[in-house]
């Protein structure tokens, strides 16, 4: 009987339309369209370096101290030596934010101000800085010239060091997409109500039909339940295959966890949609929308709209961003990622496991019953 | 005894839905449950079923106890919905199968009996259907099929007509009575009396939750005063004097509408010949008649003072 059902189930759920696409093919779309929004968004955060010029005269060609500190920070600049009409013409055309010429002083021409000219003009008030700082010190001290005094001018020492968390870089933008497996996990509620709804009597035809059968009602429904997180876990995999080998999302290499968390997330969205079912008794479109209006909310606290929504929950109130499956999900994909420990990792899990007996816990006492008030 | 219900209360709230029910089946029979929408037919069928709880009273199925997990009395029984219970996703063959196979779980023997139940309601060449695409008559064709796969003994079948087309019907009928002929006992809810008559050994008429008269077609209508009902086309109506007719014996009343003279006679022997001995005598020319026998309509009528499809 459990394999009989559990078979016909699995086709029952395969040939749902409606279901299979907010399940499976939805949450392929949104993410396709979040990686469209996000392409720019994460190449917005690369620097681009400032285009300067530099006009050749003599005055440049008495310092070379100058050629040799504009020359050494090409992580800053894109620098062109060219004659002072040339420069000008390229500042006229903007292929360049400002050019610098030297005659009795250091001068910088620019004909808007921003961020890029602010950066030459830095730049320019460091070497001329550091340029006053040498000239004092060799008048009044020349022998530090022979021992080394001025090299720490120039020099600059980093008393932080960044120390990564994990073989991973910082990337904000993945969170967006754990939350969004968070709410696929979630979506697997709509299994968990079309199963209930079937093997209810006072919920559909058939499920009274069933009810009326020889069969034990807990073995159809664990098996209906089965069916459900099979489809689950499949969707979850083709969707993690998407996001990974097509959209280019990393997970970490930790597959066996990566699994742990997806099989864990299915049961957790599976036994939310039976629970969901079970307790309200109204009908099946009051019970989708109950669903799909909760996911959603859970979603966007996990910061599935917004990544700052997850830093204010879990500051302001962390008490609900331990009480929402979807962030615990998140959290769980985000732990995996970032952190070298499993910590966070088994807590979000135990606490995932503890949502999936409360759920099925309900479910069960309201299952049990066989007789009915009212059909 | 097939069935033996004593005492059935059932209540909702303050409504009554089955007021100390009582009814016996027999083997072999097909009893019929009428009675108008909400006098609790199908209630009692649920409670009979175990899938409704009751206040009070007992329910024996085979001279056992009826309970949810009482399984060896729930293979024998086959039930066909008021409402069509099938899997949209599932083809009619996969349907059947799917039922079939909550009571039987020899994957041969079911092939089997799947097969004779396509048969038996004539869906050979919808086998490969989704519900989706059936017709009303035929989608209730597969909610009978889905019932009576698994060759039940007793068989209960809960308004299986309704919405459906003159021809499905009868279809649905005669299937009913060949299942009857097979050997299984039957158990038939409906408010359609015509359809009650036409497949029923015995009729149980069913009002406010309480079985109000019980026998074959013919007890029931020896029950009442109502013997035949008169229609008088007159073709010069102005020359009736109604209290004359109302007059005569046996005459239970007398209308007339129009040119319709209307006559509702209790038993007796040559009501109509007197009748239209009186018109002749009054010289009234008579177009056309028309005499009917009482029908459960009456029977409903005269017990309840309200019309059965009220």
């Amino acid at each position: 009987m459990f394999l009989f059902n559990y078979r016909y189930r699995l086709k029952c759920i395969f040939k749902d339309k409606q279901l299979m696409f907010w399940t499976f093919l939805f949450p392929i779309l949104l993410a396709t369209l979040f990686n469209l929004a996000f392409s720019n968004l994460s190449s917005a955060d690369n620097f681009l370096k400032v285009n300067v010029a530099v006009v050749q005269n003599q005055e440049l060609d008495q310092n070379p101290s100058f050629i040799q500190a504009i020359d050494g920070a090409d992580d800053l600049f894109i620098v062109k030596y060219t004659t002072q009409a040339d420069a000008d013409a390229l500042l006229k055309d903007n292929q360049i934010d400002g050019y610098i010429v030297f005659d009795s002083d250091l001068n910088l021409v620019v004909n808007q101000s921003g961020l890029n000219q602010t950066i030459i003009r830095e730049f320019l008030d460091d070497f001329v800085q550091s340029s006053a700082t040498i000239v004092t010190v060799i008048s009044q001290n020349p022998a530090a010239l022979n021992n080394g005094m001025l090299t720490g001018i120039s020099s600059r020492t980093e008393y932080l060091t960044a120390v990564s968390a994990s073989h991973s870089n910082p990337d904000p933008i993945v969170n967006y997409f754990y939350a969004l497996i968070a709410m696929t996990c979630l979506y697997g509620g709509f299994l968990g109500v079309k199963e209930v709804v079937a093997i209810q009597a006072d919920l559909s035809a058939v499920g009274a039909r069933i009810n009326l059968a020889p069969t034990n009602k807990l073995t159809v429904f664990i098996s209906s339940m089965l069916a459900a997180t099979t489809i689950q876990l499949l969707e979850l995999l083709i969707l993690l295959t998407f996001l990974t080998g097509v959209l280019g999302i990393s997970f970490g290499d930790q597959l066996g966890y990566i699994a742990l968390t997806c099989m864990v997330g299915s049961l957790t969205g599976v036994t939310f949609g039976a629970c969901l079912g079970s307790i309200i008794k109204k009908g099946e479109g009051l019970k989708i929308g109950i669903l799909i209006g909760s996911t959603m909310t859970m979603s966007f606290l996990a910061g599935m709209m917004s990544a700052d929504m997850k830093y204010i929950v879990m500051t302001k109130a962390p008490i609900l961003g331990y009480l929402n499956p979807a962030n615990l999900i998140t959290d769980s994909f985000y732990a995996l990622y970032y952190y070298n420990t499993h910590t966070q990792f088994f807590t979000d899990i135990l606490l995932l496991c503890g949502f999936i007996i409360a759920f099925s816990s309900i479910t069960y006492f309201v299952l049990r019953r066989q007789k009915y008030a009212s059909l | 005894m097939v069935i033996n219900v004593k005492n059935l209360v059932k209540r909702y709230g303050d409504l009554i839905a089955l007021d100390h029910f009582n009814l016996e089946v027999q083997e072999g029979e097909i009893l019929g449950l009428l009675g108008p929408n909400g006098s609790g037919k199908t209630t009692a069928i649920n409670c009979i079923l175990s899938l409704l709880k009751y206040d009070k009273g007992t329910i024996e199925i085979y001279d056992q106890p009826m309970s949810p997990d009482a399984y060896d009395i729930k293979r024998n029984i086959g039930v066909v919905m008021q409402n069509v219970a099938v899997f949209n996703e599932l083809t009619v063959y996969e349907n059947i199968d799917y039922f079939c196979g909550l009571y039987v779980s020899d994957k041969q023997t079911r092939k089997k009996l799947v097969a004779e139940a396509i048969d038996f309601v004539g869906l050979n060449d919808f086998k490969k259907f989704y519900p989706k695409k059936l017709s009303g008559g035929l989608l209730r064709r597969l909610n009978i099929a889905c019932g009576i796969a698994h060759r039940p003994k007793l068989i209960i079948l809960d308004e299986p007509t309704v919405a459906v087309d003159p021809q499905s019907r009868n279809n649905i009928l005669e299937g009913i009575l060949e299942l009857n002929r097979q050997g299984a006992t039957i158990i038939y809810t409906s408010h359609y009396m015509e359809e009650v008559e036409q497949i029923c050994s015995r009729i149980a008429i069913m009002d406010k939750g309480k079985i109000i008269a019980m026998g074959t077609n013919e007890d029931l209508k020896k029950m009442i005063k109502s013997g035949e009902h008169i229609s008088l086309e007159l073709l010069n109506p102005e020359n009736l004097d109604l209290t004359e007719i109302q007059a005569l014996s046996h005459i239970i009343s007398a209308e007339l509408t129009d040119h319709q003279l209307v006559v509702k006679s209790s038993r007796g022997k040559n009501n109509l010949i007197a009748i239209l001995d009186h018109l002749k005598d009054q010289n009234i020319a008579i177009g056309k008649i028309y005499s009917e026998p009482p029908t459960l309509n009456d029977v409903f009528l005269e017990i309840t003072g309200k019309e059965l499809r009220d």
